[in-house]
């Protein structure tokens, strides 16, 4: 089963075992400080933004044109910033870390 | 539906130009429409900057009201202080009571309307909706909805456009005199208790916090809530649709949002002479952030004049984008989802019996923005 840890602005870490869903969703779910999720997902909000771990980057994948687009103009944005609502959890992700980057 | 699907009046300037030109009231504003330089241009506070009391509402508001508004109108570095008194209170529309209220709330307003024969949806659901769902916000007695139902769609104008803000910034007063002399949970008496930068807030910047939490909320919700219960007037099957898989709730109420972008456009005032996309601004002057041609804008969202309720990515920035994006869209999010959803649960379907559309008829565009009127018939399940 897949696990997912999310490191708080304070450095605070959240282990999720058995994680399923996107991003968003599973640290909505554990009350993660700094991700709010307010748009349910559709890309709109910013409210979801991770810096992804370097060691991931390449499992994750890209960002779409449009994620990319909004990232650019997202505070806190570098090359390893991802709208998490956009990261759908899979076995190929499992023990995935991502920094919360609001 | 003749009406249907929405006219996007900005599509041919914006294909040529990423901004115009163009004025309102006689003033200059370089209207910005493309939807990378709107959010590019919304996050440029030095160049376009929201320290401009009476000035970041177009038309300007200098004869509504007195007081500058919070956190709107101020840039950082103060906007984030300004901002953080009140963010408390826009974080309670995701408490589990909060939301159940307002579904309660909700419910109850549709069974009448179910019950009646006809309902004007504007007056006797939109603002009635609206009123009560803020009493929620600021955490008042239901029972104030009834004094801010009497104050129509506009609190700053009345239909034919005279000004009626006084009425309002006399009423603020009295209800932060009642709070400094019994303060409460609310969010006037939390307002006359905070502090900023060591002090108190002032009775002006009190106000102009009251200001913006009674009209910056309320024809935006009452727009968005008749443009809802029109367009499934016009699209019965896609309230079916969304009855068989309420799952998609939350992705249509954002669709419904870009659709609706009731807030068209905002200003921001430019400190020295610059150049906004390809137009020259002279210091002094507008430019205004055009949402509504942004969310339109066909390099981003396909087909942007049709309805997609489960369109996804949908970046929509009809609730605005930087650090002034809106306070409110928590509350507004659970407005709209709570309406679908109870749409789907009570109501069958709905029929137009009558319309007058709001036109917002400027120099450069004419934009349908919701209702003046709207009377239905809502058949029960
Ligand atoms: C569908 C409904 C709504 C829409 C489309 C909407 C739209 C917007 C937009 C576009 C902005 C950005 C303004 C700017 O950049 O200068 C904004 C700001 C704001 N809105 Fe809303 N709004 C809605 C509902 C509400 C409600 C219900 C409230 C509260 C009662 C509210 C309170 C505010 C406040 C206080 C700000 C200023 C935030 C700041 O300057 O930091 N809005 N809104
Ligand atoms: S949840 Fe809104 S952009 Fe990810």
């Amino acid at each position: 089963m897949s696990q997912v840890t999310f490191i708080s602005p304070q450095g605070e870490k959240i282990v999720v075992k058995n994680a399923m869903g996107n991003l968003m969703e599973i640290a909505t779910e554990h009350d993660v400080e700094g991700i709010e999720g307010n748009c349910g997902g559709v890309c709109s909000c910013g409210t979801c933004h991770v810096w992804v771990e370097p060691e991931w980057l390449e499992r994750v994948g890209q960002a779409s044109e449009i994620e990319r687009g909004i990232l650019n103009f997202e505070d806190n944005s570098n090359e390893r910033s991802r709208l998490c609502c956009q990261i759908e959890m899979t076995d190929d992700l499992d023990g995935i870390v991502v920094k919360v980057a609001n | 539906m003749p009406n249907l699907p929405y006219h996007d009046p900005f599509k041919e300037e914006r294909k040529e130009h990423p901004a115009i030109a163009t004025e309102f009231d006689g003033d200059p504003v370089a209207m910005i429409l493309g939807f990378k330089e709107v959010r590019e241009a919304a996050r440029n506070y030095e160049k376009f900057s929201s320290d401009a009391p009476f000035r970041v509402p177009i038309p300007r508001e200098e004869d509504v009201r007195t007081v500058r508004q919070y956190p709107l109108e101020v840039d950082p570095p103060v906007h984030a202080q300004y901002r953080k008194i009140v963010e408390p209170f826009f974080k309670r529309p995701t408490q589990p009571e909060y939301i159940a209220r307002m579904g309660k709330m909700i419910g109850e307003l549709l069974a009448g309307a179910c019950q009646r024969d006809s309902i004007e949806v504007v007056r006797e659901f939109a603002i009635p909706l609206q009123s009560r769902a803020l009493t929620y916000l600021l955490n008042m007695p239901e029972s104030e909805a009834e004094v801010w139902i009497k104050w129509g769609t506009h609190v700053f104008r009345d239909a034919s456009g005279v000004s009626k803000g006084a009425e309002m910034e006399a009423y603020c007063n009295e209800l932060f005199d009642q709070a400094e002399a019994h303060p409460g949970e609310d969010f006037f008496s939390a307002l006359t208790q905070a502090s900023f930068e060591g002090r108190p807030l002032t009775r002006q910047e009190l106000l102009g916090y009251a200001n913006i939490a009674f009209a910056g909320g309320r024809d935006t919700i009452i727009n968005t809530v008749s443009t809802i219960i029109a367009y499934f007037a016009g699209h019965p099957e896609e309230l079916n649709w969304l009855r068989n898989d309420p799952k998609n709730i939350v992705v249509a109420g954002e669709e419904l949002i870009r659709y609706t972008t009731p807030l068209t456009h905002i200003g921001r005032l430019c400190p020295v002479d610059t150049e906004a996309y390809g137009v020259p601004v002279k210091a002094g002057d507008l430019i205004s952030l055009c949402w509504a041609s942004a969310n339109f804008d066909e390099t981003v969202f396909q087909n942007p004049e049709t309805v997609q309720l489960d369109r996804k990515p949908n970046p929509h920035i009809a609730f605005g984008n930087g650090i002034h994006n809106c306070l409110g869209a928590a509350h507004a999010r659970l407005i709209v989802r709570t309406l679908l959803q109870k749409l789907c649960e009570m109501a069958s379907s709905i029929t137009i019996l009558s319309e007058t559309r709001n036109v917002e008829k400027e120099a450069a565009y004419e934009r349908c923005n919701a209702y003046a009127e709207l009377a239905v018939i809502i058949q029960p399940i």
